[in-house]
Order: structure tokens, then C-alpha cells, then sequence
């Protein structure tokens, strides 16, 4: 099973890094999906959903932003956690 | 294991820090920023890494 | 058996790139199959892209380029089998020697 790491920086790709995160989930591999710097630009009903449906999957998500923990649930994640978290993964997806 | 590091453009704050924490001493890092890309040197480079992360 | 790259393009900013490690990889024999999801649909429509045709398999997120009101649109060297879902991508990570973005 393959480790991957999706990186998602840009605001406006944040449900596509989800997307992508889901359908790598559904080939079995193993998914830790990172939001970097920015708050959870449009919590709508797609992103919501699909944020659920990776948690029943078991993708696992991170944030460095503090509203996404308080908000949406996501592990808090530093910097340096992700560089680990790189290193430790087959693949990554920078968004 | 030899990881391949390609900078897709010039690194940010975050991506910089980033870097700091994720890559390690026995890696290669290519630039495809930073003027004339040898794109068959980087097609060999792929290929004889063990891994490739592509960066923003 | 020859070597496979997967490519997986989420970015509208880097078709030169794409394109030239494309023609190299396929020059050197390589299988390279590229994966356009999110704004790189919009890629589809450039002149360049062209030079992708008969160099490697080109997938389309058949959900992106929608999302972008690309419907209906036709994309040189993509089939309507060639448009896809997120299941492809995966399953390009796991049968390719080597997948990095774009």
C-alpha cells in the first residue's frame, strides 16, 4: 500500500486536493491530506460531504491553520511535521 | 534512498520551510525556474532517484 | 519492458513543462501517461497541447473539465474513453514506476 501526502497551498484547489485525496483512497492507499496556511475557503455542502467521506474512508487530515482545527476537525500539523510526513511518503501532490 | 527534488518555481515562505524539514543530505534538487532546463538530464534524473517529489 | 512516468498536471502555469518533459521521456522510450484534473483542464484548449498527441496516454477529470464549462469541447488526442475519473489517477500511482505533478 502506498503512502501518499496531498500538499494543498492554493486556495482555489482545495476541493480538487480533496478529490484526488478521495480517489486514492478508494485504490487503497494510504492518504494523509495537508491544508497549508489557509482556512477552508468554501465549506459548502461537496466539500463537507466528501471531508466526511474521507474520515469514514480513514484518509487522514491535517491543518497549520488554527480555524480549520477549531472548525472543521482537522489534526493540528506543523511545518516540520509535514516535512516528516514527506519524507515518510511514496508519493506526494502538492496543490 | 536518493530523492529527487524538482522546484517547479521559485519556493515561498511556506515551501522553503518546508524544504528545510523534508529534504534530506543524500537528495538531488533541479530547478525548472532558474533558466534552461536539460530535460533528457532530468527525464535520467527520474528514473535513477528511488523517489521524485515534484514541488510547487 | 519499458519504463513508465506518470504525470499528474494540477496547474494551469506549466505546460511548457509538461510538454518538454513529455517529448523527452517519450524520446527516450518511456510510457508516459499525463492526467489533467482541476485548472490544468483549461490547458486543453492551448496551442501547445498539441504536441502531446501520439507522445503518451492523456487522461482528462471528466468532473474538472466540466467545472470549468469546457463541455462540449474537443481535445486533440482525447478520446471519450480518455475522459475520467479521480480512479484513474490512482491507479496511475500505483502502475507507474515513476508519477510526479506538474
Amino acid at each position: 500500500m502506498k503512502k501518499i501526502a496531498v500538499l494543498v497551498k492554493d486556495v482555489d484547489q482545495q476541493y480538487e486536493a480533496l478529490r484526488t485525496s478521495l480517489g486514492a483512497l478508494l485504490e487503497m492507499a494510504e492518504v494523509s491530506m495537508f491544508v497549508l496556511d489557509h482556512e477552508i475557503a468554501d465549506m459548502d455542502e461537496a466539500y463537507s460531504e466528501n471531508m466526511e467521506f474521507l474520515d469514514e474512508m480513514e484518509g487522514l487530515r491535517y491543518s497549520n491553520n488554527q480555524a480549520n482545527v477549531d472548525k472543521y476537525g482537522f489534526q493540528p500539523v506543523t511545518l516540520a511535521d509535514v516535512g516528516e510526513a514527506v519524507k515518510a511518503s511514496d508519493i506526494v501532490i502538492p496543490f | 534512498m536518493e530523492t529527487l527534488h524538482i522546484l517547479r518555481s521559485e519556493p515561498d515562505a511556506t515551501t522553503s520551510e518546508l524544504l528545510e524539514h523534508a529534504v534530506e543530505p543524500n537528495s538531488e534538487t533541479m530547478k525548472l525556474y532558474a533558466g534552461d532546463v536539460d530535460w533528457d538530464q532530468l527525464v535520467d534524473a527520474i528514473f535513477a532517484a528511488d523517489k521524485v517529489i515534484s514541488w510547487w | 519492458m519499458a519504463q513508465s512516468l506518470g504525470i499528474l498536471v494540477t496547474s494551469d502555469k506549466h505546460l511548457d513543462n509538461v510538454v518538454n518533459l513529455t517529448k523527452a521521456a517519450s524520446g527516450k522510450a518511456v510510457d508516459v501517461r499525463v492526467f489533467f484534473t482541476g485548472k490544468s483542464v483549461l490547458l486543453t484548449q492551448e496551442e501547445r497541447f498539441k504536441e502531446l498527441v501520439g507522445r503518451g496516454k492523456l487522461y482528462v477529470c471528466d468532473v474538472s473539465f466540466r467545472a470549468n464549462g469546457l463541455e462540449g469541447k474537443e481535445v486533440p488526442g482525447v478520446g471519450f474513453k480518455e475522459f475520467v475519473t479521480q480512479a484513474r489517477n490512482a491507479e496511475m500511482i500505483e502502475e507507474c514506476d515513476r508519477y510526479l505533478v506538474m
